[in-house]
């Protein structure tokens, strides 16, 4: 096993992995821009090193200077975590280069995957099902248009190198066609440094449903079950939940098969995952591979009793998987909430600020992996994700009542958070039933505003004794009898702009 | 001592006093006596009749933020004379939604415009947002030149409305 490996990420999964390391007695190595200085994985890693200018392209993308780093910390192999770096191959050869171990799949794998429109021609070859689409190499605006009109509307157009809705459109109709290909170019050359998009059929009433994938470097490949995730805004997900309300054990068997040959296929090692889109009837299509540590793996891992992170630093280091597929059993009912900086009322655009306090709930079965802490300051460089709830049943019925219950209790202040609109998305009755698809946002929260009760009484009393509590006597004196001729003693009471009363 | 908060354009006068170990808060023409305690800084438990209502509040710059019933509400105090209304958002208001920087700007002073056409394109966080055209009309200022800054709520473009 490393006695010592880097870091290259921050907020909650730098922690995540950090602590996994800890409990592994592996030393860490965490790099932090200037405006992450006390960021929780900062204090929390043995070593830690300034890699400056906030800006990602300099800090948390900067491919010499963590490959420096790395050596100059003796570590022996990095941690990419999820986005940033994690799905770079350039990055992984940098590192084997060095003979430091990536931990992660073959930088080719890496390629391979990334490359949406080389991935979904292997599985077609591999016979697993894909969805209809232009893959083509005619990357010129005209030539997109020619093929889009054949597929027809609504389309999708997508980067090729693109995840987590960057670089992503959708067009409803040939009008929006020219300029959402133009924009989601710019968009994927910003983010990926790659402007090649490819279109594909928008599939009616999909949900987004992924296996994950643990492989290592001796041959073994096994599948730890499904994840739903088809709660997303801007196509980036914001509630995973597993089982899926709608997989069956016929279905689990056929998609996990299909996830594991996918895996072999591409000689795929490490811990990945397998995204699927599964139409209304249960039809389901590779969407792609995503060769990563997920943001949304913790559901797996409470419901396998599975160590994902611990398992990717195992099969880094050569280790055998001693996990034998007949040996896993999915237990319980698992949630996943994205606590975001950003307002659901007003198009989910990202806030920024200080949190004036932050207080996760604590309860059985309830875990909390956060970036964040009271007083921290939340810029506009990074992603707006503060943090991911996670809990805990025995079924779906009480693990949404469980969920509820722990956004209740999650302070977040200072910054408007996506807290109560997850609360109200649990509590919709076509949530509970399980008729989710990938629309569920758009077609049930599309002009969702927080409901405009005003402030409760509760509110007005506790802000109240709050300022009297903190306002000095000085500053109220006006109020007491300090001159007996003051206006005040004669008016009795009265309300600003009230009747008398 | 007399309080104005305001909540989402909806001002609340309140008045509340202290006499012995009571609070009597006023508010819409009813008095809660009140009994409380701050268990930590910005943490109040207070008993009202039979019932207890737990409170988180913290301050910010100018505002503060309240915890109560698993809902957070933002407050600002306000002056007794009153406050600014606050401009009604209508269709023509171009402001940006985000501080961000500008990627690529569609249009110049004097242009004709249909309604949905891209005007300017900003990028923050790595995503982008589209100002598009509220309606047919004419350009008649852009405020910002390409890979300048812009701030939340700052004018992208102003425009008139055709005249028909």
């Amino acid at each position: 096993m490393f006695k010592k490996i880097l870091i290259a990420n921050r907020g909650e999964i730098a922690v995540r992995i950090i602590k996994a390391c800890q409990e592994m007695g592996i030393k860490t190595v965490a790099i932090y821009s200037k405006v992450d200085k006390d960021a929780p994985h900062v204090h929390l890693s043995d070593e830690a090193v300034n890699i400056g200018d906030p800006i990602p392209l300099e800090s948390y993308l900067n491919i010499p200077k963590i490959i420096k780093i790395a050596k100059e910390t003796g570590s022996e192999a990095i941690h990419p975590g999820y986005g940033f770096l994690a799905e770079n191959p350039d990055f992984a050869k940098s590192c084997s280069d060095i003979n430091i171990k990536f931990i992660g799949p073959p930088p080719k794998v890496i390629s391979l995957m990334g490359d949406k429109i080389a991935a979904k021609t292997l599985m077609e070859k591999a016979k697993v099902p894909v969805i209809p689409g232009y893959h083509g190499e005619k990357q010129d605006t005209q030539s997109l248009i020619k093929e889009g009109k054949i597929i027809g509307f609504p389309l999708l157009v997508k980067a090729a190198a693109g995840g987590g809705g960057k670089g992503m459109r959708i067009v409803q109709s040939e009008k929006f066609l020219e300029e959402s290909i133009e924009s989601a170019k710019r968009e994927s050359k910003s983010a990926f440094g790659d402007n090649t998009v490819f279109l594909e059929k928008y599939i009616d009433k999909p949900r987004h449903i992924e296996f994950q994938i643990l492989a290592d470097e001796h041959g073994n490949v096994i599948h730890l079950f499904e994840r739903e995730c088809s709660i997303q805004r801007r196509h980036q997900k914001i509630i995973e939940e597993t089982p899926s309300p709608v997989m069956t054990k016929e279905l689990r068997d056929k998609m996990g098969r299909a996830a594991v040959n996918a895996a072999k296929a591409v000689g795929y090692t490490n811990a990945g995952t397998v995204e699927f889109m599964v139409d209304g009837n249960l039809n389901y299509y590779f969407m792609e591979m995503n060769t990563r540590l997920q943001v949304e793996h913790p559901i797996t891992e409470l419901t396998t009793g599975i160590d994902l992170a611990k398992w990717q630093l195992r099969i880094a280091a050569g280790e055998k998987l001693t996990i034998k597929q007949n040996d896993l059993l999915q237990r319980g009912h698992a949630i996943e909430c994205r606590i975001y900086a950003e307002d659901p009322a007003n198009g989910f655009l990202p806030s920024i600020g200080r949190l004036t306090k932050v207080e996760p709930p604590i309860g059985p079965n309830i875990r909390d992996d956060s970036g964040i802490y009271s007083g921290m300051e939340v810029t506009s460089y990074y992603d707006p994700m503060l943090s991911k709830l996670v809990t805990y049943s025995e079924n779906r019925n009480d693990n949404i009542k469980k969920m509820i219950w722990a956004l209740s209790h999650y302070i977040v202040l200072g910054i408007t958070t996506n807290i109560t609109f997850l609360k109200e998305v649990l509590h919709h009755e076509e949530f509970k039933k399980g008729n989710i698809t990938t629309h569920f946002i758009d077609n049930f929260f599309k002009d969702w505003t927080i409901t405009k009760d005003g402030l409760p009484i509760d509110a007005i009393i506790a802000l109240a004794v709050y300022d009297s509590i903190h306002t000095k006597s000085k500053e109220i004196v006006r109020y007491k009898e300090e001159d007996p001729h003051s206006p005040w003693k004669h008016v009795g009471r009265w309300r600003v702009g009230g009747r008398e009363v | 001592m007399f309080i104005n908060y305001e909540h989402d354009n909806h001002v609340y006068n309140v008045t509340i006093e202290k006499k012995d170990n009571h609070y009597f808060v006023t508010y819409d023409n009813t008095e809660y006596k009140v009994q409380a305690e701050e268990i930590k800084p910005g943490q109040l438990k207070i008993k009202i009749g039979d019932r207890i209502i737990k409170s988180i509040i913290t301050e910010g710059e100018k505002e503060k933020y309240i915890f109560v019933e698993g809902k957070v509400f933002k407050v600002k105090p306000v002056e007794l004379t009153g406050m600014k209304k606050r401009k009604k958002k209508d269709e023509g208001d171009l402001s940006s939604p985000i501080s961000g920087k500008v990627i690529s700007i569609n249009v110049k002073k004097d242009d004709n415009v249909q309604k949905d056409d891209v005007l300017m394109v900003i990028e923050a966080m790595k995503m982008e947002y589209l100002i598009r055209a509220p309606y047919d009309c004419k350009i008649k200022k852009v405020n910002f030149k390409e890979k300048d800054q812009i701030e939340i709520g700052q004018t992208t473009v102003e425009i008139s409305k055709k005249e028909d």
